[in-house]
């Protein structure tokens, strides 16, 4: 039985056209994948689906959904309301009956209900918008972006949910530009390019054997994770012994040791909470409650001024990192002044020198912040670090938020660095371009540690082989 | 962190507060020029007159002696005697609590619901001319000192229209007796907080209707009423409470102008009247009401604000 029914659909503003003469139908039970990047048109088509369309857009052409849509919003934790309990908002929009049917298809557990939505995992949240939404019986779900900026494993326990779903008889409409997710899941796939549909078809047909340059330019831009060449041994540079580091009265990590040698890179990965951070944040001084040793070159961290030198920060957020009422210039080259006595105008030529380097040239760096890129940015304070001359550079997740090309660029600039490199990051696919050891936290715990070769190839650890994204592949149908 | 925990912590912080307010107090007073002896031996004073009334007084007793006696009393509720006219402090604090506790209490309860009104009305109405009004009428009306107001106000409706009493003089203590002679008090002190605290409800409003949690609210099919009361409004509040507790923080202040200006014979009154005629007793007692009154209020709000937003503390 057909449930949605597009035909002819057209999007404009008065300046551009958004959504240009898209059609598809789509039976109950069926998953149809809308595939494009950003700006391609697919949430302002996944947004016809529930009659909506943002101000000063004009929609013609014919939707037809046959019962209710029920749209899952890309961020969970935004979409569910902070100062409410689960239990009240559900009490709001279905009785006793619907929504223990609902909670049980999408295995949300009643325990849940009396809490608030901060003291739920990521996962459970998502669960629970997905039970509200069930709530009211729709024939067709929209799930927007589903699985952007989750790590493997959530992105596995997404895809198994969706797919329950389905089986369930309702239709599912994904907006997504992760193929994984779309090979694992979508009976058919809709690839958008500008507002029109460039491929549509079976997903196996369109992305196996793909007819137009976009969607194999698409194939080929998803990382892809690659094993290493196996590392050759090297005296510990930065020498971590059981390592257990508190927050308050909560352990957050328990005995972790990890070693890593001059210019090698360690790639320290896990799920969000695993300790990853934490450990970093140990290394660089920024922590202060932990237990064990950390040694350098043989020697235990001295504490404040020799550590700032001798071990370097960058932040995931590279525009929250910088102060946006000074000059980048000034900030960069303050690290000089700071850290290795040098006046101003050497630390300023020689910041410029370096920027140039990365490609950010004086003009741009004497603007402030606000106006740079985040890659711009993300690459301007991996070079402040820099000038410190650090023995150990501490990257967290740096890489996140950028996309594919920018994020390419980063990590070659990286892979040429003479100091010890310590990446942390949920994606496998970042973390094998460059590690040459790989520790893998759970919990607080390592789980696996070893030759970054060792670890892709032959993964042992149940998070690891998740991280690497089997779980994904093995939802394919 | 629960609650309970929470309302502990503050409850303690809140006693360390009040010692250390009490302290400041002390030194303060000690700092203050003249002398109730010299104001009391009267206008021809002599020496040997003024050393008796002191130590009579026992103003003659070191400072430290005379702080531990006066935290002792008051740890037993016992504040003191007035030095000017020999009755209890307790007694002038019970005299003056009535008129000023109706002022305060009437001006937090017309306060909250009216500022939370105005504000959801102008964020509901973003950017229309209702909006634009409330705005300019918002920031202007912030801008007129209590004092300049109420002259205004008096010589407006209380002489010049004559449709309300200029001043309490006559009605004593039963404000509640006389409800026509608190409409200007209550319009001078609603004036100013009214307008900061709808502003922060407007903004906060406006911020909640445009969030991701309300689009989902909406699209789950409920009702545009549940939507903006149940789901925004809770959000909206949380910056609003603490700003009403810094309000009743400003309202003691305003209070005393307010008594004042309108002849009102509450704490405020006995305050200044302590002040001039040097009553050290009477004004330590009155510093210390107020700041117990203070650290409460200001706890209640902090709970409040606790409820509102549980993410605000004992995360992370």
């Amino acid at each position: 039985m057909t449930v949605v029914h597009v035909e002819g659909l057209r999007a404009e503003t008065d300046t551009r056209t958004l959504v240009d003469e898209v059609s598809f139908a789509l039976a109950a039970g069926r998953v149809l994948a809308l595939v494009g990047e950003s700006g391609s048109g697919k949430t302002t088509t996944g947004l016809a689906l529930l009659g909506e369309h943002a101000a000063g857009v004009r929609v013609s052409g014919s939707v037809t959904v046959r019962g209710n849509a029920g749209f899952v919003p890309q961020h969970p934790s935004a979409a569910l309301n902070p100062v409410r309990r689960i239990g009240a908002v559900f009490r709001e929009i279905g009785d006793e009956a619907a929504i223990a049917t609902a909670l049980r298809r999408a295995r949300v557990p009643e325990e849940l209900l009396d809490r608030y939505p901060h003291q739920l995992s990521g996962g459970q949240q998502q669960r629970v918008v997905l039970a509200q939404v069930l709530v009211g019986e729709p024939a067709v779900i929209i799930a927007d972006e589903p699985t952007t900026g989750q790590d493997a494993i959530t992105r596995g326990e997404i895809v198994a949910e969706l797919a329950e779903v389905a089986r369930q008889g309702v239709a599912v409409v994904i907006l997504t530009h992760d193929l994984d997710v779309v090979r694992a899941l979508a009976d058919e796939i809709v690839v958008l390019r500008a507002g029109r549909v460039v491929a549509a078809g079976p997903t196996d047909e369109v992305l196996n054997s793909p007819r137009d340059d976009y969607t194999r330019a698409l194939i080929e831009a998803q990382p892809q994770i690659q094993v290493p060449p196996a590392a050759v041994d090297r005296e510990p540079r930065l020498d971590v012994r059981e390592l257990s580091a508190r927050h308050r009265s909560a352990e957050v990590l328990h005995e972790v040791s990890v070693a890593a040698g001059a210019g090698q890179c360690l790639g320290v990965v896990g799920r969000s909470g695993s300790g990853k951070t934490t450990l970093a944040r140990c290394v660089a001084g920024l922590h202060s409650t932990w237990d064990g040793s950390i040694l350098l070159d043989g020697t235990p961290l001295s504490p404040r001024h020799t550590q700032l030198t001798r071990v370097q920060y960058v932040f995931q957020d590279a525009r929250a990192s910088f102060d946006e009422h000074r000059t980048v210039l000034d900030q960069i080259a303050r690290t000089s002044v700071r850290l290795r006595g040098a006046s101003t105008t050497e630390a300023s030529a020689l910041a410029l020198e370096e920027l140039a380097k990365v490609g950010i040239s004086s003009e741009t760096a004497r603007r402030r912040p606000a106006s740079l890129s985040g890659g711009e940015l993300q690459r301007a304070a991996l070079v402040r670090a820099l000038l410190a001359r650090p023995e150990v550079l501490v990257c967290d997740e740096i890489t996140s938020g950028l996309d594919t090309i920018t994020q390419a660029g980063l990590l070659d600039l990286l892979a040429g660095l003479p100091c010890t490199v310590v990446l942390i990051s949920h994606d496998l696919g970042v973390v094998s371009r460059l590690a040459d050891r790989i520790v893998v936290l759970d919990k607080g715990k390592v789980v696996e540690h070893g030759d970054a070769h060792d670890v892709l190839s032959d993964p042992r650890h149940p998070v690891t082989i998740g991280l690497l994204g089997h779980t994904i592949k093995e939802a394919q149908k | 962190m629960s609650l309970g925990r929470y309302a502990l912590n503050r409850l303690a912080f809140g006693v360390v507060q009040v010692v250390a307010v009490a302290t400041v107090v002390f030194l303060l007073v000690q700092a203050l020029p003249g002398d109730a002896a010299v104001a009391l031996a009267g206008d021809d004073p002599n020496p040997e007159r003024i050393e008796q009334i002191r130590t009579s007084m026992g103003l003659d007793r070191p400072p430290l002696e005379r702080f531990g006696a006066w935290l002792w009393g008051l740890a037993h509720l016992d504040f003191g005697t007035s030095i000017v006219s020999g009755r209890p402090v307790s007694a002038f604090l019970a005299d003056g609590l009535a008129p000023t506790a109706v002022l305060a209490v009437l001006t937090l309860v017309l306060l909250v619901p009216l500022s939370v009104m105005v504000g959801v009305l102008a964020a509901l109405r973003e950017g229309s001319r209702l909006d634009r009004a409330l705005t300019s009428i918002s920031v202007g009306l912030h801008s007129i000192p209590e004092f300049a107001l109420a002259v205004v106000l008096i010589a407006l409706f209380g002489v010049q229209l004559a449709w309300l009493p200029p001043t309490a003089v006559g009605v004593g203590g039963d404000l509640l007796g006389h409800p026509e002679v608190l409409v200007l008090p209550l319009v001078v002190l609603l004036a100013r907080p009214i307008c900061s605290i709808s502003r922060l409800v407007r903004a906060g409003m406006i911020e909640a209707l445009s969030s991701d949690y309300v689009r989902h609210a909406r699209r789950l099919g409920l009702s545009v009423g549940r939507v903006r009361f149940a789901h925004a409004l809770p959000n909206a509040l949380a910056p609003a409470v603490q700003q009403v507790a810094r309000t009743t923080d400003w309202l003691l202040g305003g209070v005393i102008v307010v008594e004042a200006v309108f002849v009102i014979p509450g704490l405020g009154t006995t305050l200044v009247d302590a002040v001039a005629s040097r009553d050290l007793p009477v004004v330590q007692g009155l510093a210390v009401v107020f700041a117990v009154t203070t650290v409460a209020v200001n706890l209640i709000a902090d709970l409040v604000a606790f409820r509102l937003s549980p993410r605000a503390v004992g995360v992370r």
